[in-house]
């Protein structure tokens, strides 16, 4: 099948004091998008609007060929859903848990399930109450990947996790990746992880999409150029530059369309060419747009 | 086979770089011997927590070098080239080299002083 | 229905499981205490009432505030089910607990009422009536539940309705179709009686077949 997994065209959802607006997003098979934003920027919400627990009030989505939120029931049958804050029912078992997941999904691994169980240091007697934090993702993770579902939705994954259980559960969704028709939509604040493991990565601000581009490719364009202007100097017009500070004859130059043709015009005045992480080069970036639209 | 490659995030290089790296080093040490097979793309990626996108980058660069051969729906292997780890280990020598004339001259040695230093670093390589 | 709604109805009478076992048993042993003369009647009685009342509340207020409030919700609706689906299970999942219970209390106090000799056919009426509004009173108690959106909102629902229970006895047990033949040998089933019966029933229908109408349609589950 070569249809996206996910396509949201022109999304909008207006809340009493948040509006995302003017969403678009393609997610397809064997790809991993890491979506990232600051808190409040509208990614759980989008996440949401992909699973169809809410509704748009403008726009078109399909997921897995499915037309949301109508056809979520079907959909559903082929995504994974985990989120940092969700809790398995409180008076039962883990164990339970996964009976009740097999007998609604035939494809359920019980191998793999058992595998996991080993991995993530599990036990099936353990009651819901009492799983940690990170206890519980795993869980919930198990879940969903015993499944083996197409379509994996992540929100916030790793939030609140300890670096050795991040790093379990980063391992385990990234062997998701070893079948070429399954792909990874996940959200976080982990700048780190998302340059890791990401081959698409979306942001976010404030309810609309400021950029989205292949990983490396937001690596190479982004640069930070130190330069040197002795007094009397000055530097000519220079495209693509998103950010500038000035400190005294120092400036740092932020672009995010790095070339050779910009070197060449900033000439023997730079000094020094950095290159950005993925944090810098969000941080960057929603700058740009805030200030773009006058905030 | 793969578990020994190790990416870092704080390391200055880029991922994909630090992949080329690690792999043209094991082919000219002959640990990766011409006409091995490479782990698939997609196996690399999930045994190094890595991207797909970058590890596709890693072997296209390389194989731009002429370091592997992707064959189409069969897989990527080390390139079965004469004298390949020779070549890369030359190639790494004069890149060494380079840095040491550039770095001398910084420091302001003659060119009798950085082979001066260069013929003791020979001698206590020997130990 | 499918196995997802199924499953989740199983899954409801599985997690009150106590809640259905305790009531139904507190519920029957009421029914045998109000046999044990005058005073065993009125304690009996009021138990009975209390019993049938608290179970209610704590299955509609766990079943539906608590699944909200603990985070579970998300992990109900990552299933292959509509929204529509998931109110529909609710519904017929907690009506389910309540009516094992219900049913067990309501018999053990008709059964009772036939089979001791000490406690007068005649009551069979009125307790016919009070059971069906128990059942009545659930019914809208869920309705309003899952239509309500705060915890406030489901809570003065919870409270009204249940101050509805002595009104109900306040208003029912002195109409004179009801009152003149309570303390008879034989049961008298009279247009009074039916009048009441069918109120409670079309009460009951309504409030069922409201969240199919509306809870179910919403659009907005979180």
């Amino acid at each position: 099948m070569t249809s996206n997994h996910i396509e949201m065209r022109g999304v909008r959802k207006t809340y009493r004091f948040f509006t995302l607006d003017d969403l678009s997003l393609d997610l397809a098979p064997g790809e991993v998008m890491g979506f990232v934003g600051p808190n409040g920027a509208g990614k759980s919400t989008t996440l949401r609007l992909a699973l169809g627990l809410i509704s748009p009030d403008a726009g078109e989505i399909r997921v897995m060929g499915h037309a949301m939120p109508d056809g979520q029931a079907a959909a559903k049958r082929d995504i994974g859903y985990v989120s940092g804050d969700m809790r398995l029912l409180p008076h039962a078992t883990l164990g339970w848990h996964m009976d009740f997941v097999k007998s609604i999904y035939p494809e359920w691994d019980g191998g793999y399930a058992a595998t996991l169980i080993k991995r993530f240091n599990l036990r099936t007697e353990q009651n819901a109450r009492s799983l940690s934090l990170g206890e519980h993702v795993k869980a919930t993770l198990l879940l969903a990947l015993a499944r083996r579902p197409r379509l994996l939705i992540l929100d916030e994954p790793t939030t609140g996790l300890d670096p050795v259980a991040r790093h379990e559960v980063i391992s385990e969704f990234m062997d998701v990746l070893r079948d070429d028709r399954r792909s990874i939509l996940f959200s976080s604040h982990n700048t780190v992880d998302v340059e890791r493991i990401s081959d698409r990565i979306t942001f976010i601000d404030r309810g609309r999409v400021v950029d989205s581009s292949n990983k490396e490719d937001f690596l190479e364009r982004w640069r930070r150029i130190h330069v040197q202007l002795p007094p009397g100097a000055t530097l000519p017009t220079l495209p693509n530059i998103v950010g500038r500070v000035d400190d005294g004859q120092f400036i740092t130059l932020t672009t995010n369309q790095f070339s050779d043709g910009l070197m060449a015009l900033i000439g023997s005045h730079a000094r020094d060419v950095q290159r950005m992480n993925l944090e810098e080069i969000f941080v960057a970036n929603v700058m740009h747009h805030r200030e773009a639209r006058g905030q | 086979m793969y578990s020994g490659i190790n990416i870092s995030q704080t390391d200055a290089r880029p991922m994909y770089l630090q992949i080329m790296e690690q792999i043209r080093a094991r082919i000219a040490a002959g640990d990766w011997a011409a006409g091995k097979e490479l782990p698939s793309i997609r196996a690399l990626a999930s045994a190094l927590n890595v991207s797909v996108i970058t590890i596709k980058r890693a072997y296209l660069d390389l194989e731009n070098e002429g370091v592997i051969v992707t064959r189409h729906g069969k897989g990527s292997f080390v390139a079965d080239v004469n004298g390949l780890a020779g070549e890369l280990k030359d190639a790494q020598l004069e890149q060494h080299l380079a840095e040491a004339a550039g770095i001398g001259r910084q420091l302001g040695l003659s060119e009798d002083e950085l082979a001066a230093r260069l013929r003791r670093a020979w001698k206590n390589n020997d130990k | 229905m499918n196995i997802v709604m199924r499953k989740l109805i199983a899954k409801e009478l599985y997690v009150n499981r106590w809640f259905i076992a305790g009531g139904s048993a507190a519920g029957v042993a009421s029914a045998l205490i109000a046999t044990l003369g005058k005073t065993g009647f009125n304690v009996g009685s009021l138990t009975w009432l209390t019993t049938i009342i608290a179970t209610g509340v704590m299955i509609a207020l766990y079943g539906i505030m608590n699944e909200r409030k603990e985070n579970s919700l998300q992990f109900v609706l990552s299933l292959p089910l509509s929204i529509a689906d998931y109110v529909h299970a609710k519904l017929l999942g907690l009506l389910a607990c309540f009516g094992i219970m219900w049913l067990l209390s309501s018999a053990a106090a008709l059964l009772l009422v036939f089979l001791k000799a000490d406690i007068p056919d005649g009551i069979a009426p009125y307790t016919v009536l009070l059971c069906v509004f128990m059942l009545a009173n659930f019914v809208v108690v869920l309705c309003g539940a899952l239509h309500a959106l705060s915890e406030a909102m489901t809570s003065a629902i919870i409270i009204v309705t249940n101050m509805g229970v002595s009104v109900f006895m306040f208003t029912v047990a002195p109409m004179p179709g009801i009152n003149k033949h309570m303390w008879a040998a034989a049961p008298v089933w009279n247009s009074t009686f039916w009048t009441v019966f069918a109120c409670e029933i079309a009460v009951m229908a309504i409030a069922f077949a409201l969240p199919f109408i509306f809870a179910a349609r919403r659009r907005d589950f979180l």
